[in-house]
């Protein structure tokens, strides 16, 4: 990849200076004139019903500006709770103060009576008949009584013979199934290839485990912060540390029926957000509805308490999955049945359960996944919605079965991976991929045959797959007097995605990469943006990108042929001019003269656009390889060396690309070893840093980036989307890691030191 | 409730104030003064991105009254680099990509500089011992304790 003079290359990234000065403006350093603070009144009681809201006493104290509930919602959305209470800490109520402090004496003066309820945290007890029911109209046929019920049906329909005989059986049949009619269900998808019964009959060797995943918080560093400024007119502007400012305009829109162009969202530099930071019912909107009664502006910022009891976390899940191979090591069936915990609302990341398939070949694959409701805050995003989850069970599994065959769990894997053109099992065929490259590299990276290990001492190599998101972009490049080029666009950069953009237009543009600066408009200047999450910017954005400044150079070299009087064709953009290929004597003229010349001429300001809507993405695979050591007094897990190779088509910038695999991969380890929100009848437990325990630098080892380039046909300059896929492998790389080491198999998450000792000691799941 | 009379001096300023008890140093520095560079992760002191210093230790300014820092010195993040000059950490962090959403960036690079001023010559498990009251979410910590190695070499060798 010599060839480019930008791309490829570990610049500094394009907000270095303010990152590290404290100059960049998170969400919560917007601070107006007049501003008040807003705190909410939440729930005490995970499920209960709502008898009575007394604000008296809470509107005498001085510095109250406003309280409001469900009844200052026009639209009607469920913004508060009003009849009941679903999970502890759903927001009841909202005041505004002049200061914070006030405003949360005054929520402590608020009084809620309630009716208790019986409460569900437990998918597998929420599933039951007798579970407590959050919602109405909520029972499912589980896989077994729904095969026969889409018999059935089509039995029913087809009139052109009697099936009595066969509908009296099959409804027979139905009667004697039990404990297949799910209760509190949110959502379900089902999906199948081949005939996994046959699969199954054909194998030598059928492994069946059930896997429990916790449920995680995204943990960004920067609790949910909104300023929100309702002008007379009705006008709002709200400040928002978001991933995706255009859907929390069209989200505000919606939830609050204000018309789209009388909202604008000015994004503000904001601190991490994994999927977590795209919903607006947490402070977006009750800021705007605050501060359209108080007609002031309006800060709402949770405290780190309220995002651990209010959050939107990854949801935890209950994984049954059984499958079957040959003693040759040869894949041949998989079937799988999971129970996603939703919490209180839908929208648990359930279709990612297809992805038990991995990238192996199951000529027979079956997969059925329900979201389940409990007493929880619902769930939203985290890295690879829905993958590490189920990457966990497939990838232990595998594990599993290569211990049990005597096999190589690299070489196994290796066996049965699917290559470009394969067909994807329920799914369309491979498009180029580079599966075996990947998991080779890490292979190699760690010298895999020849790995020893001491006593206690044991390694572990897991993978998992993603394809990045695309969505819709518009960009404009200008070129300026001085023959410097500005980007402007209105996507969010995390990770360094502006610097990726901005060392795509100096490549085009042949500038240096210190000539290109960028900048971020709101929603009503900037054109619209796809938000930033699904490993989406740099692919979406890049293509973008590719097409503005390519546009840029084309008015470029149509200037130039004016100016030079020479075809278009016989020019070339270099070094920041444009300047003849081939000609005696050689003519060039500088961008900025250019520039200069369009701006007196007919031609106007040098402006090239880029919009784009979309392209076929290519998967992407991640591939680790642990070694641990576990003390057996303490059951402490101790990373020795940890690894982790990843397909990533192009590194615009391998250290933002390095950057995105060492900390995609720590959030995995966390996940594997000490992350779990709790929850006893009561609700969370261990909403705070002391108890939901997230990894430090005293923790773990360096992390060793390996970086693998199978192109993306259609990404920019061949890149694919990075953020997501590290975290995808590391939970069964870390157990299949403490299986090697101690023999003990943990199939519930996290691996906390007193499970590890639980397990040894023969008690442990 | 009644305001209480403050002097502290951040970053070679200083201020004479007036300040309710209930205030935090972090919301005395962010509110009142108007350095918004350090920054609120937890409000409980678990996750370090309020570090500053005061009279030469680091503190997480969330866990310190504004009235308790009457009289003292303090050093935020806006004060480390000269007109001209970053400090070396905040030139590594750069250097080394060793930042990413930021948000945790400004207590780390505080929480650095007061260990290398205490310690020049630390090592590679001092100095992640170090900074295990700082939490990170988006790096895995590789690149924070590569720039903060490098920084102290150059620090070093000043």
């Amino acid at each position: 990849m010599s060839e480019y003079a930008v791309l490829g290359k570990r610049v500094p990234r394009v907000d270095a200076l303010e990152k590290v000065t404290g100059a960049a403006q998170y969400g919560g350093d917007v601070h107006l004139p007049g501003m008040l603070h807003g705190k909410f009144v939440r729930s005490k009681h995970p499920h209960a019903k709502i008898l009575n809201i007394d604000t008296s006493e809470a509107e005498k104290l001085p510095g109250v500006r406003a309280i409001i509930t469900q009844d200052d919602v026009e639209s009607g959305r469920r913004v508060f709770a009003s009849d009941k209470v679903l999970y502890l800490g759903e927001p009841i109520a909202a005041v505004a103060a002049t200061d914070p402090d006030i405003a949360e004496e005054a929520a402590d003066l608020i009084q809620i009576d309630y009716e208790v309820l019986p409460a569900v945290q437990d998918v597998m007890e929420a599933i039951q008949p007798d579970a407590p029911r959050l919602h109405s109209d909520d029972t499912k046929d589980g896989p077994a009584r729904r095969a026969i019920s889409t018999v059935l049906r089509k039995l029913e329909r087809d009139n052109s013979q009697d099936h009595s005989a066969e509908i009296a059986e099959l409804n027979a049949q139905l009667e004697t199934i039990e404990g297949e009619v799910y209760y509190n269900i949110s959502a379900e998808t089902h999906s199948a290839s081949g005939d996994v019964e046959q699969g199954f009959a054909e194998s030598d060797l059928v492994v069946e485990d059930t896997y429990v995943i916790p449920r995680v918080h995204q943990t960004y560093m920067e609790p949910h912060v909104s300023v929100a400024d309702v002008e007379s007119t009705g006008k709002v502007t709200v400040w928002a540390s978001t991933q995706g400012p255009f859907a929390i305009r069209s989200g505000i829109a919606g939830t609050l029926g204000i018309p789209l162009n009388q909202i604008n969202v000015i994004p503000t530099t904001m601190g991490g957000g994994f999927g977590g930071r795209f919903g607006v019912v947490l402070t977006h909107v009750p800021a705007v509805l605050l501060s359209q009664k108080t007609g002031r502006p309006v800060k709402i910022q949770m405290t780190r308490e309220e995002e651990f009891t209010d959050g939107r976390p990854a949801p935890g899940c209950v994984i049954k999955l059984k499958t079957g191979v040959k003693n040759d090591g040869t894949i041949l069936a998989r079937e799988g049945l999971a129970f996603w915990d939703s919490g209180s609302i839908s929208g648990a990341s359930i279709g990612s359960t297809i992805r038990l398939r991995g990238v192996y070949k199951f000529p027979h694959l079956k997969v059925d996944a329900y979201g389940v409701y409990t007493n929880k805050s619902g769930t939203a995003a985290y890295r690879a919605p829905g993958t590490p989850q189920v990457a966990f069970a497939g990838e232990s599994q595998l594990d599993e079965i290569a211990r049990k065959l005597n096999l190589d769990p690299v070489e196994f894997r290796l066996k049965n991976m699917r290559v470009t053109g394969d067909p994807v099992p329920a799914g369309p065929k491979e498009p180029k991929v580079g599966y075996k490259e990947t998991l080779q590299a890490v292979a190699d990276a760690v010298d895999w045959k020849n790995r020893t290990k001491g006593p206690n001492q044991g390694w572990g190599v897991a993978i998992g797959d993603w394809t990045n998101g695309c969505g819709p972009g518009g960009m404009f490049v200008s070129i300026h007097e001085d023959g410097s080029a500005r980007i402007f666009h209105g996507s969010i950069d995390i990770t360094g995605t502006d610097t990726a953009l901005a060392q795509i237009v100096a490549e085009i543009l042949t500038l240096p990469y210190e000539d290109v600066t960028i900048s971020r408009g709101d929603t009503d200047s900037a054109p619209y943006a796809t938000g930033s999450g699904g490993s989406v910017v740099t692919f979406t954005m890049g293509n973008t990108a590719k097409l503005a400044a390519e546009d840029t150079q084309r008015r470029l070299l149509e200037l130039a042929s004016e100016r030079l009087n020479t075809e278009v064709e016989s020019l070339e953009l270099k070094d920041g001019r444009v300047s003849t290929i081939v000609g005696d004597p050689p003519k060039s003229i500088g961008f900025g003269e250019l520039a200069a010349y369009s701006l007196s001429t007919t031609g106007g300001p040098i402006v090239g656009k880029g919009s784009f809507a979309r392209k076929p993405s290519t998967p992407a695979l991640a591939a680790q390889i642990a070694k641990v050591e576990i003390d057996p007094e303490t059951g402490r897990i101790k990373v020795l060396k940890m690894a982790s190779s990843q397909d990533v088509g192009f590194a615009i910038n391998p250290m933002a690309v390095e950057g995105q695999i060492e900390g995609g991969t720590v959030q995995g380890y966390a996940w594997a070893t000490m992350e779990e929100m709790q929850y006893d009848k009561k609700g969370n437990v261990n909403p705070g840093f002391v108890d939901y325990r997230v990894p430090t630098s005293a923790d773990l080892p360096t992390v060793e980036s390996v970086i693998v380039e199978v192109e993306a046909p259609d990404g920019p300059f061949g890149a694919k989307g990075v953020g997501e896929p590290p975290i995808t492998p590391t939970l069964a790389t870390m157990a299949n890691a403490v299986t090697d080491a101690v023999g003990i198999r943990i199939t519930e998450l996290p691996m906390k030191p007193e499970k590890v000792v639980a397990a040894l000691h023969g008690n442990g799941k | 409730m009644k305001k209480h009379p403050v002097s502290l001096t951040v970053n070679t300023d200083t201020y004479d104030l007036l300040i309710e008890p209930r205030k935090t140093l972090l919301a005395t520095l962010r509110d009142t003064i108007g350095l918004t560079g350090t920054k609120e992760g937890c409000s409980t002191g678990d996750c370090g991105a309020c570090t500053v210093i005061v009279d030469g230790k680091a503190v997480t300014s969330c866990m310190m009254l504004g009235v308790s820092a009457n009289g003292k010195e303090i050093t935020t993040v806006e004060g480390l680099a000269s007109r001209d000059q970053l400090h070396p950490i905040q030139q590594a962090f750069i250097d080394k990509g060793g930042y990413q959403c930021g948000f945790c960036t400004p207590g780390f690079i505080v929480a650095s500089k007061a260990y290398l001023d205490e310690n020049p010559n630390a090592t590679e498990a001092e100095i992640r011992h170090a900074l295990g009251n700082n939490i990170c979410r988006c790096t895995g910590y590789t690149k924070i304790i590569e720039a903060v190695m490098s920084a102290a070499e150059a620090m070093r060798n000043a």
